[in-house]
Formats: structure tokens, C-alpha cells, sequence
């Protein structure tokens, strides 16, 4: 039995927020995530870990936003995750730098 | 799980798994008999791979042979055993002297060749085509790279969508994993039959699709899509920096420019290490700045893997003096990057437990194949329904229909490929990739084609697995008559790569006998039009599909 069409996403605007959030968004939180850790913790162990395990927390993130009610919030909570991480990045890159 | 969010994975599990069915089937097959790689190739070149280490070839009589040919001097030279068949890997660095551009042709260029280790004829990259490297590139759509490496992406892309598809079926499936793994209705509707054998064999085969997932798309776009905002953000642009911290990169030792004209014994090296290490398995001698004063010479190797899996060694030489310059350990501390890599390789290789372990994981990698089909004939007998629109039954059969005359068709352009190849395509000559393209190609072209518009899913079926036993019978047939390594002969000379092979197309072909003639009933091919009475179904017998 195909699924119930009655719960699926109608709005083709939704649509598009919900699968651009999700690849787009959730590609720049999985990569900022590993960035900002990679100056704290041993960055060749985490950015390794990206390149196999950043898929799966991808997927993860992929899924979540199709879940999400609003593609536009999810939107807007991925960019605001990334900001976040982007801003431990910067800061640590001048209080932690590795190189 | 609320019906919403049950409904909603359930509809993206089914859009994202139909986009990529063909494809992802593609890969596994191909990729299933990837396994057996240099089994086919030995089989293929009748070169059964009788002794298969480093330490038995004598690279003295090939660096000979090169220096016959060329000018050698102030190169990089590497011998590297990637497979195990006769031929190895040389490779050939342009020479750092750069006063021998006025010489024309003498060390200009740097070259890559296979290099047989008996008699050592060397084979380009065209001439030493083998079927078994078809398959292998054919199972990550190398041969779709059109335009760079747009096949590369694709199969990266359809991995990356079958990690989604594993996870969203298994969200989908969770509260009946348990009740229904045991729930097998062949006599039941055929939706029930398609529906329990996806999700039964989906369940079983779990650990190791996730594996292959993951482990796919890592080695194909790892680093193509995570390192861009890796190398301008966290190295500033710096690549080479990249490549050092993640040790892609190759040593350098510059010339002396004083050159040597003594001959080095590089067997000795590989004794050397050999005796350093009796339980290291050697890849690769690299020889840096041939017949120079600061030559080098690195061995390289990794455990046997019944005494430890992951991790590399290297041991570097002075090449004139002899003396030991650096030594990496393969036995001690394997750090965090040696050893992802090394398992992400491994798991996805199936090459750490013999010829018994690459015969399970062929098995799971067809039952994934099956896994792929029946999902298509889910979605299809779903919709096959009197309320949905005619013109969009319409569609879905034809989709239908060419989704599994192409994915089925396979099977036999595979078994059409081998025989064809053994018994024409003889020569080692550059024709011999085009001419391996033009038998797999074309035959399956044709035999999808016929299948697509024979509108019969019942007959595709039947007929593909007919047609692939009648010519996977011929298989060993076909070698036995070329070759004369008959399957019984090449048993008892002990070639147990050939055999493997022999043994492999007859066992799959005693099956898919058996399976073809035992199919009956035409009941799986909808009709576009309502004419038939659909069989009744049991709607509340639905687990989920």
C-alpha cells in the first residue's frame, strides 16, 4: 500500500525548503561540526571521522528535516547550528590554533 | 511513531530506494563479482596465480629490463602488487634530471605499465583489460565518466541515497522487525510475497548493506565532497599541507646529480625486510632517484592479516650503502587514521578471510540484488490498483517492465560476456577493453531492449535466468576448450583460481536452472488496463510496502 497522501508535504515551496534544508543544510552542519572540533580535539582523527562518518550524521540530518513540519525553520535551525559551530571555529582558530 | 512521521519516512524510503534501483543494482552485481577480481583475471589469461609473494619475483631482471628500454636515471620507479595475479604494477616517475630534455626520449615522461613477473612482457592499461577490471570499475559506473569523473559522483551520490534508503526502511520497518522476520507467505498475494521477502531479507542483509553504504560512499566521494571546506577553511588552501597530515604524500629526495653506474641487488631489500619482519606481507618496492648518489629504497607492506589487519609498514633504505634510513612498524601502535582506513577498506574489500568469507559475501551481495528487485515489484503491484488513473498505470508498468529487464538482463550479458571474450577476444593487444565493452554493452543493450518491450515481467524473469544458465553452462565449456584447463583439470593441477571460477558459473547456473523452470504462473505482470481480476488481497495482512 503506497503511503498515505493525506500526511505527505503538498506545498511543491515546502517541498523545496525541506529538501534543500536537508541536503544543503545539513552538509554545512555535519562539515562545520567536525571543523570546529577538529581545532579542539586531534584534527586528523576528526576530520577523518568526516569523511566516513559525516555521511551518516548527514543522512541523519537529511531525515530530520523531511520529519520537520516547516522546511523553513529547519532552515533556519541548520543555519543557526552552523553559525554556532562556525563561531567555535573562529575562536578557535586564535585560541587554539593547530598550526 | 505517529502515521505521519510513519508515512512520511515510508513515502521517501520508496522515492529515494525506486530513483536509484537501477543503479544501486548495478553496483552490487558488479560488485559482487568484484570479489573475485583476480580470480577472473587469472581465469581469463589462464595465469593461475600459483605463487603470489613479492620475494619470488626478481626485480633485479626487471629493473634489467626497464634500464633496456630507457634511460632510467633520476626517476621514481615503483613495482607495486595491488592484486594478486602475475602482473605487476610499475609505474615511472619523469626524470628530476632536468638537463635530459635535450636528450629526446630518454626519461622524458614518466609511464605506467603491468610488467608479467616470468617472462616480463609488459601490457599497457588497454592491452592488460580483463573482464574482472570490466566488472570492478563497472561497480562504482566508472565508465560513465563523461565529463571528469561524473560517474564517480553518480555512484557516490546513489550511495549516499542507499545509506537513506537503509535508514528510512529500517524506521519503517522497527516495530515488526522481530514479529515479521519469521512471517514468509509465498502462497499469500504477491504483494505479501514481495513485501515479507524485502523486509526479511532486508533485515538479514542489514549489517551488511549499512557496511557497504557507508563504506561506499566513503571511498568514492570521502574526500571529493568533504574536503573542499576542509582544505580553504582549516588549511587555508593549503593542500599539500592536507595531504601530509593524512600521509597521501610521496618522500622527495632530490638528486645529488652524481650519478652510480654499479648495479644495485633490490632483491636484497626485500630479503632485508623480510627477515626485519617474517609475518609482513610485501605490497610495493619504490625506488627514489634511480641511479643517483642519494638513491632510495622503500619497502612497503602490510601484516599477513592472520596475524594482524589493519596497519602498514615501511622500511626505507639508503640504496648504495645499504643502511637502514627510517623504519615504520606495522606491528606496533596503529594510529586512528591508519586504522579507519584500514578497516573502511577491508570491510568494503571482503579480502581479509579468504576464499570462503568472499563467497558469503558474494551471496549477500546478490541477496542485496533481490533485496532491489523486490522493492521495485512492491512499488509496482501497489499501484497496480483499479482507482489509480490508467495513464498512470500505464507508466508504471513500462517502468516497471524496463526497471527489470535491464537490472535482470544483466545476468546473462555477464555470462554472454565471459564466453564471448574466451573464445574470441584472444589477443593482449589495445583492442581487447574496447572489445570486452563491445560484448557486455550490446548485449546487454539488446537483451534489455528485447525484455523492455516483451511487456512481460513473468517472461523477463523466466527467460533472463533461462538464457543466463544455458550460457553459464558454456562458461566452463568455453575455457575448457580454449585453454584446455577442462574444470577437472585444472583442479587436479591445483589452478584453484580458474577452478573457483568454473565451479562459481556452473553452481549459479544449476540454480538459476532450477529457479527458471520452477517459476510458473503469469501472474506478476500488470496489465495497464483493468482486464484481469486482481487477486485478492488481505489488506489487513499488509506488514507495510
Amino acid at each position: 500500500m503506497p503511503a498515505n497522501k493525506k500526511y505527505l508535504t503538498k506545498s511543491p515551496i515546502q517541498r523545496f525548503a525541506k529538501i534543500s534544508a536537508g541536503m544543503i543544510g545539513g552538509y554545512l552542519v555535519t562539515v562545520s561540526l567536525h571543523l570546529a572540533l577538529a581545532l579542539w580535539i586531534n584534527h586528523v582523527d576528526v576530520l577523518m571521522t568526516l569523511r566516513f562518518g559525516g555521511f551518516i550524521l548527514w543522512v541523519a540530518l537529511l531525515i530530520v528535516a523531511f520529519v520537520a513540519k516547516n522546511g523553513w525553520k529547519t532552515w533556519g535551525i541548520y543555519l543557526g547550528i552552523t553559525l554556532l559551530f562556525s563561531a567555535a571555529f573562529y575562536l578557535g582558530k586564535i585560541y587554539h590554533p593547530v598550526f | 511513531m505517529s502515521n505521519r512521521i510513519y508515512n512520511i519516512l515510508f513515502h521517501t524510503h520508496t522515492v529515494s530506494g525506486l530513483v536509484i534501483s537501477v543503479g544501486l543494482y548495478v553496483i552490487f552485481f558488479a560488485g559482487s563479482f568484484s570479489f573475485f577480481r583476480d580470480e577472473m583475471v587469472g581465469w581469463e589469461r589462464n595465469e593461475s596465480v600459483v605463487e603470489s609473494d613479492f620475494q619470488d619475483i626478481d626485480l633485479n631482471v626487471m629493473m634489467d629490463t626497464l634500464n633496456r628500454r630507457q634511460e632510467n636515471y633520476g626517476r621514481d620507479i615503483s613495482f607495486s602488487k595491488y592484486y594478486e595475479d602475475r602482473r605487476i604494477n610499475v609505474n615511472l616517475s619523469a626524470s628530476k634530471d632536468t638537463t635530459a630534455v635535450q636528450e629526446e626520449k630518454k626519461g622524458r615522461r614518466g609511464n605506467f605499465f603491468y610488467m608479467n613477473v616470468d617472462d616480463y612482457r609488459t601490457y599497457d592499461y588497454v592491452s592488460n583489460y580483463s573482464i574482472g577490471e570490466f566488472l570492478y570499475r563497472l561497480h562504482f559506473l566508472a565508465q560513465l565518466n563523461l565529463y571528469g569523473r561524473s560517474g564517480y559522483l553518480i555512484a557516490g551520490i546513489i550511495s549516499f541515497f542507499f545509506l537513506f534508503a537503509i535508514a528510512t526502511g529500517v524506521l519503517v520497518h522497527w516495530k515488526k522487525i522481530v514479529s515479521n522476520f519469521y512471517l514468509f507467505r509465498p502462497r499469500a498475494s504477491l504483494k505479501n510475497l514481495w513485501t515479507d521477502a524485502h523486509t526479511a531479507l532486508g533485515i538479514i542483509g542489514l549489517p551488511y548493506q549499512f557496511v557497504y553504504a557507508v563504506t561506499g560512499v566513503f571511498l568514492i566521494i570521502g574526500t571529493t565532497i568533504m574536503s573542499p571546506p576542509v582544505v580553504t577553511f582549516f588549511y587555508g588552501g593549503d593542500t599539500e599541507k592536507m595531504y601530509e597530515d593524512f600521509e597521501y604524500d610521496t618522500p622527495d629526495y632530490p638528486l645529488a646529480m652524481v650519478r652510480q653506474d654499479s648495479d644495485i641487488d633490490l632483491n636484497a631489500f626485500v630479503t632485508k625486510t623480510k627477515a626485519h619482519w617474517p609475518d609482513l606481507k610485501i605490497t610495493g618496492v619504490n625506488l627514489y632517484s634511480v641511479g643517483d648518489a642519494n638513491m632510495h629504497v622503500e619497502v612497503v607492506g602490510v601484516p599477513e592479516y592472520n596475524t594482524k589487519l589493519l596497519g602498514e609498514g615501511k622500511l626505507l633504505f639508503e640504496a648504495y650503502s645499504g643502511e637502514l634510513v627510517s623504519e615504520k612498524n606495522p606491528f606496533a601502535h596503529t594510529s586512528y587514521l591508519e586504522g579507519a582506513t584500514g578497516i573502511l577498506y577491508r570491510l568494503h574489500f571482503g579480502d581479509f578471510g579468504g576464499a570462503g568469507l568472499k563467497v558469503i559475501y558474494f551471496v549477500l551481495g546478490l541477496i542485496s540484488c533481490f533485496v532491489i528487485i523486490s522493492g521495485i515489484l512492491i512499488w509496482l503491484v501497489a499501484r497496480d490498483k483499479k482507482h489509480v488513473a490508467p495513464h498512470k498505470r500505464k507508466f508504471n508498468a513500462w517502468l516497471g517492465w524496463l526497471f527489470l529487464a535491464v537490472c535482470l538482463s544483466m545476468y546473462p550479458a555477464t555470462a554472454f560476456t565471459f564466453v564471448g571474450v574466451k573464445l574470441f577476444v584472444v589477443d593482449f593487444d589495445p583492442s581487447r577493453m574496447a572489445s570486452i565493452y563491445h560484448f557486455f554493452f550490446y548485449s546487454w543493450l539488446a537483451l534489455s531492449l528485447f525484455f523492455t518491450f516483451k511487456r512481460d515481467n513473468y517472461f523477463t524473469n523466466k527467460y533472463t535466468l533461462l538464457l543466463g544458465s544455458v550460457l553459464g553452462f558454456v562458461v566452463p565449456v568455453a575455457n575448457g576448450l580454449v585453454s584446455g584447463n577442462w574444470i577437472w583439470n585444472s583442479y587436479s593441477h591445483g589452478y584453484y583460481d580458474i577452478f573457483l571460477i568454473d565451479a562459481l558459473w556452473v553452481i549459479l547456473s544449476v540454480i538459476s536452472l532450477v529457479v527458471g523452470l520452477g517459476l510458473k504462473g503469469k501472474d506478476n505482470s500488470p496489465a495497464p488496463v483493468p482486464a484481469r481480476k486482481a487477486p485478492t488481497v488481505n489488506e489487513a495482512a499488509f506488514s507495510n510496502g
